[in-house]
């Protein structure tokens, strides 16, 4: 037998003549951790994808325990001790712990009938295995998301798995949910088995990974060990250019006042919260998931009615608003969170998804312009290098840095005063993160006012001119930048009593 | 691939369905047949135009039939075989169509009713209102002005031309005017179409409105076609004209599709039907073949959305 567990040798895919992997070859040895890592479109995903027999490769071979694999059902390559742990993770809600490890593959007694002891000792022996206490007759619905990536684990463990590949593992995990995770993968390299890690997060690769593959634009770019990288050489392998990571700055003084918010609830988390927003600044506001950040940002929009207080322009124009429509009007933008859900036109050419607010100048008696809209097609595309095949390419096939690039194009051509942006680097790889951080900063030497909600907290430090932070519904406190620091933040957005001081 | 089986996949059906019939139903190619085929095609096709748009903003409209049976009614009652008053009659039944729609619109909007509740609540409430009018015993005569609509001139007639007509300006509302394209939105993406400003409601509302108004127009032509007032005039229309618009590959789930699709998808439902007669088969046979194509239609397209 080889030294390695797995090769895929030479491996090219490609889909409707584009390729999507040239010529890629990994090899693993047993009972170490690969981090793979790339941008956004790089391939990782449907590497994983021939691997786990999802997609058949077009060209190259696979050598697993020594021999050439066969083609497969995505069953046989489960039974040959491979798993796979999606993303978006693939249990039953309804069943219990036990029953989803054991899914289709249940202990059964004569005529089918199954065996619920045996099943609960054995899931109990793996999740025991793991290092985790659960009660293995809890229904799934009913677990964090955290532990339910836990009973993905045990359900691979279960299929005696001797290649795990997580897929973005860690992007729904906080602290210690992380560390656990990092413990079982180590507990599990110990006992030989093969991690193949895909993340976006470098620090965590750095921390856990023996080996780091970086792809590029679906090839091979290098495999080295993780001694010989720092993360600047990493970023850059990863983009292709070095990469200045320190967000960019610009100079400039405090601008007018353009929005005031004044004890605003709904009905919500949300509770009388205060703010004033200058023309040119970035406010970033801070907090945990479910702290009332994108609450405030949908209230600020219009988009969820108040239940109290008053938002309205500073200024001659004072207007103030109720609803999205108002507040476009008003000059205001959002960036939802939710790309997909709130944000995007899946089923909608990019053409359609970047004219929507603005469809009121380009027609004359309701009938579109199409040549002023080419025109500003065409711009959207140049200004923000957003790479599609065409103009009525529909907007669900484009990458997830260039979606947002969509939907922040969309909001440019309205001509705001004030962009709300929810959460907008999130799932955009680092090329692309870097022109919104820079697109951010043109619109303040437009002078145009950005409120700005991350959950990445270098980014917030990095970005804003002050810093607000909420906690359970409520403004908790002020931070000017040069304050500010992420353990600060970070306690205030936790401190139970934060809340009872503001108010 | 699936682009293309989405975009194209109606028309190479219904070529093959048209070589088929070279050999299986030559008569199909007589002039009169294909006359009658339009003809029938045409009075289908304005109220799947309706049908397509409602669908295109995730909607759904049973209501069809009631507004069938309340046409030909308020047809034969305010005409009375006068057909001078046809005009008035048909603007009174437009009014009164327009007004099922609004409540269609409103149900499902304000009240956040299912389309499919809504709307079948809305047909068993116009049928009811209109045989309580006529005390079940519909009276009238339908003017003889209104049988103009079976007559052809070669494969040409009124019901074709107003087919057309219609497709031709919906067509271009939905794929150059502001409107059409907060329609596709709405459909496509509500919140976020709420979110870029879009009076989600009232684009809906007007949706169902227009719906009901082509199905008027349907009605008359239908109403014109049977000569007189039919307790069970239309009745499966609305299944037809949803039928004919998925099978066009508009989606069900809005934001998706067109009126290209559907016409090609009416025509694909009215020669079927054509060819199962002229074969001499069975009406029970005939409605198997409908509900295979209809089963193998969203079969292909939803294979044809599975991603790569």
């Amino acid at each position: 037998m080889s030294e390695y567990i797995l090769e895929m040798r030479n491996i090219s895919k490609s889909f409707a003549g584009v390729h999507a992997l040239k010529d890629v070859t990994i090899r693993c040895r047993p009972g170490q951790v690969y981090g793979l890592v790339g941008e956004n479109g790089a391939g990782k995903s449907t590497l994983m994808k021939i691997l786990a027999g999802a997609y058949l490769a077009d060209a190259g071979e696979i050598i697993y325990k020594g021999e050439r694999r066969e083609q497969m059902s995505a069953g046989e390559i489960i039974d040959s001790g491979i798993s796979i742990i999606y993303q978006e993770l693939a249990l039953v809600p309804q069943l219990s712990v036990a029953e989803n490890i054991f899914l289709g593959r249940e202990p059964q007694r004569a005529l089918g009938i199954l065996d619920l002891k045996s099943l609960h000792e054995r899931a109990a022996k793996l999740t025991e295995r793991l290092g985790i206490s659960m009660d293995t007759r809890t229904p799934v619905s009913e677990l964090t998301v955290a532990q339910r990536q836990l009973v993905e684990i045990a359900k691979a463990l279960s299929q005696n798995a001797d290649l795990i590949v997580m897929d973005e593992p860690s992007a729904i995990l906080a602290g210690s949910e992380l560390d656990q995770l990092f413990r079982i993968i180590e507990s599990l390299v110990e006992h030989g088995v093969t991690i193949i890690y895909i993340s976006h997060r470098l620090d965590e690769v750095f921390r856990i990974a023996d080996e780091v593959t970086v792809l590029k634009d679906g090839e091979l770019v290098d495999t080295r060990p993780i001694e010989q990288l720092d993360r600047p050489m990493l970023v850059e392998l990863m983009v292709g250019r070095p990469l200045d990571e320190i967000f960019p700055q610009t100079e400039h003084e405090q601008g007018d006042l353009v929005l005031i918010a004044e004890n605003i609830s709904t009905d919500t988390i949300l509770e009388n919260a205060s703010l004033e927003l200058y023309a040119g600044e970035i406010l970033g506001i801070a907090g945990m998931v479910g702290s009332g950040r994108t609450e405030l940002a949908r209230a600020l929009f219009g988009a969820d009615p108040l239940t109290s207080g008053t938002i309205s322009l500073a200024g001659a124009k004072g207007d103030s608003w109720n609803n999205p429509a108002q507040a476009i009007e008003s000059g205001l933008a959002l960036v939802p969170e939710d790309r997909k859900s709130h944000g995007l036109f899946t089923s909608l050419s990019v053409r359609v998804n970047l004219t929507l607010p603005i469809l009121s100048r380009l027609t004359r008696f309701g009938i579109l312009q199409s040549q002023a809209e080419d025109e500003i097609v065409e711009e959207a595309k140049d200004r923000l290098s957003i790479v599609m095949a065409s103009a009525d390419q529909e907007a669900q096939y484009l990458s997830g840095g260039n979606q947002q690039k969509v939907v922040l194009a969309k909001w440019l051509e309205t001509n705001p005063a004030v962009v709300i942006l929810d959460e907008p680097t999130r799932g955009v790889d680092v090329g692309a993160k870097f022109e919104i951080y820079k697109l951010m900063r043109q619109l303040n030497d437009r002078g145009i006012a950005i409120v700005m909600i991350s959950s990445e907290l270098p980014e917030v430090i990095g970005m804003s001119d002050r810093i607000l932070v909420m906690n359970d519904g409520r403004i908790v406190g002020e931070v000017p930048q040069v304050e500010a620091t992420e353990a600060g933040i970070i306690e205030l957005a936790t401190m139970a009593d934060a809340v009872a001081n503001a108010s | 691939m699936r682009k293309f089986i989405a975009d194209y996949g109606v028309y190479l059906a219904l070529l093959a369905l048209l070589i088929a019939a070279t050999v299986l139903t030559p008569k199909l190619y007589d002039v009169n047949t294909i006359a009658v085929v339009m003809r029938q095609a045409s009075q289908l096709g304005i109220v799947a135009i309706g049908q397509t748009m409602i669908l295109l903003v995730a909607g759904l409209d049973l209501s069809i039939g009631g507004i069938f049976l309340m046409t030909s009614i308020v047809v034969a009652d305010v005409t009375n075989g006068r057909d001078e008053m046809v005009i008035p009659a048909i603007l009174i039944a437009l009014a009164l169509g327009a007004l099922v729609g609004l409540g269609n619109g409103v149900l499902v909007t304000k009240r956040r009713v299912p389309p499919f509740v809504a709307t079948l609540g809305m047909l068993v409430l116009v049928k009811g209102a209109t045989q309580a009018y006529t005390r079940g015993v519909p009276g009238g005569f339908v003017p003889e002005v209104l049988g103009l609509v079976n007559q052809s001139w070669f494969v040409l007639s009124i019901p074709l031309a107003l087919w057309l007509g219609l497709n031709a300006f919906f067509i271009f509302v939905l794929r150059r005017t502001s409107y059409g394209r907060k329609v596709y939105a709405v459909g496509s993406n509500s919140e976020a179409a709420r979110l870029s400003g879009i009076s989600v409601d009232a684009i809906r509302i007007s949706v169902y409105v227009l719906g009901s108004c082509l199905a008027v127009v349907s009605g008359v032509v239908l109403t014109g076609y049977v000569g007189y007032v039919d307790r069970f005039i239309g009745t499966g229309l609305e299944l037809d004209s949803i039928a004919a618009a998925i099978v066009g590959g508009t989606a069900f789930v809005g934001g998706r599709g067109g009126l290209l699709g559907t016409i090609a998808g009416v025509l694909m439902i009215q020669i079927l039907s054509t060819m199962a007669i002229l074969m001499g088969l069975d009406i029970q046979v005939q409605f198997i073949i409908k509900g295979l194509v209809i089963l193998g239609a969203v079969t292909l397209y939803s294979l044809a959305s599975i991603e790569e």
